[in-house]
């Protein structure tokens, strides 16, 4: 157990560090955007009218959640490129994996805001002539996302976390230089080490203001 | 257009059974693991002793704000070098995966162990009951019923997080599906296939816990 601890081989390498931080953040911002707005536009889906859209939102639903997301990051990165002739970098690859799965994660969420609104909202903006999609916008969605903000962001924070997982497919974010780094100083235990604090102290506010911004929500409904 | 063509995929099919096999183990392992220290976590972040409290909270918060990749990286690579063992994929997993899986499980249980209506404590220690007698006869079994949907969604996850294993060739189904995609030239059956089981099995094990969690229902005593 006395193993010497030497932090110093890693900060040495901390630009290796911050240019994998800036892919991990570059990432994240993408996924996550596409990640929601596309979560909102299928849990419109489920509600649609027409069966064919309701369909085709709850299949995207399930298929997205009950694989693994390594799993569609991985047909993304070495299947769709034979079945169409395009060319997908590490970058799109993980893109694609994170935002599809994100998407069908928050789609979950934001029906359960909407669902959540009472009934007698929908009828009351109908009463004084909204149509389905001025009440969704003025009415439904404003309360809706109120009451699932704490729930989105645990989603942000999952997403962040997801985003370790470019690294499979060489994408240059925090753990593929960490590995980098551990490679060629051999230090894995202290690369990892630093590697985790990172996460931990990026994510960790974020957390914590969840766990208040949850309380806050529970006194004033 | 490109031409399907699964026969190398079925012709190997041995392969990605092992695999699911180790899947199945990986997640068995964790689970069962991870559901003893969830409940070792939760009763030490509930005590009123500090010195249990505080490192449970650590536990519990570390682990469920790094990625798990990360820690499965620091447990196979690093770890071995501050105990000086060697360490398989098998036990690094394991043991990631069960800290990882128990960290989530706590808060689970402690959220449960919370929702139990203070007059059942009170009645039960009005008629003699000690703490242990309290917890193991009253709360935790109307608590369980309670953390049962959100332990099931906690379990298909953990099965999901088990592919990063396939990270540190631990010869999980992903890992095979690596394998055989470079064996055969065919990664886009390969990991269709692979994509169908991991979601034909999930999305059993889903359907079951709904008509469980059904049944519960009609027993009553079901709500968070």
């Amino acid at each position: 157990m006395n193993y010497n601890w030497d932090f110093a081989s890693v900060f040495d390498n901390w630009w290796a560090l911050a240019v994998g931080l800036q892919g991990t953040l570059r990432l994240f911002a993408v996924c996550l955007i596409l990640g929601m707005s596309l979560g909102l536009l299928v849990a419109l889906g489920r509600r649609a009218h027409a069966k064919p859209v309701r369909w085709a939102s709850t299949g995207f639903v399930e298929f997205f959640r009950n694989t693994p997301v390594l799993v569609q990051i991985l047909w993304f990165y070495y299947a769709l490129p034979i079945l169409a002739p395009v060319e997908i970098s590490p970058f799109m690859a993980a893109i694609l994996g994170i935002s599809l799965n994100s998407a069908a994660y928050s789609a979950e969420i934001f029906r359960g805001g909407i669902q959540s609104i009472e009934p007698g909202q929908w009828e009351a903006a109908r009463a004084i002539g909204m149509s389905g999609l001025q009440t969704m916008r003025r009415v439904v969605l404003p309360q809706a996302v109120r009451r699932i903000i704490p729930s989105l962001t645990n989603r942000g924070v999952e997403i962040f976390k997801m985003t370790t997982l470019a690294s499979v497919v060489a994408y240059v974010e925090l753990l593929q230089q960490g590995k980098l780094v551990a490679s060629l100083n051999f230090n894995p235990l202290e690369v990892y080490t630093v590697v985790a604090a990172l996460f931990l102290i990026i994510l960790y506010p974020i957390v914590r203001a969840t766990y208040g911004l949850e309380r806050r929500l529970a006194r004033s409904d | 257009m490109y031409e399907w063509n699964f026969a190398p995929v079925f012709a190997e099919s041995g392969l990605l059974l092992a695999g699911f096999r180790n899947t199945l183990i990986l997640t068995a392992t964790a689970l069962s693991g991870g559901l003893v220290v969830g409940l070792l976590l939760a009763f030490a972040r509930l005590s009123h002793r500090r010195w249990l409290r505080l490192p449970a909270d650590l536990v519990i918060e570390v682990f469920r704000t790094t990625p798990p990749l990360v820690q499965l990286f620091w447990f196979y690579f690093g770890l071995p070098i501050v105990l000086s063992v060697e360490m398989t994929p098998f036990m690094a997993a394991g043991l990631t995966f069960t800290i990882q899986s128990g960290a989530f499980f706590a808060e689970i249980f402690r959220a449960g162990i919370v929702s139990i209506e203070k007059g059942q404590w009170e009645s039960a220690k009005a008629i003699g009951m000690g703490h242990n007698q309290l917890m193991r006869r009253i709360i935790l079994p109307q608590a369980v019923k309670r953390m049962f949907p959100s332990m099931m969604e906690r379990s298909i996850e953990l099965m999901k997080t088990t592919t990063l294993v396939a990270t540190v060739s631990y010869a999980d189904l992903l890992f095979q599906a690596n394998e055989l995609a470079q064996k055969t030239f065919r990664p886009l059956e390969v990991y269709t296939v692979v994509a169908l089981i991991y979601f034909v099995s999930i999305s059993c094990v889903s359907f079951f816990a709904a008509r469980l969690e059904k049944r519960f229902a009609r027993t009553g005593e079901f709500s968070v």
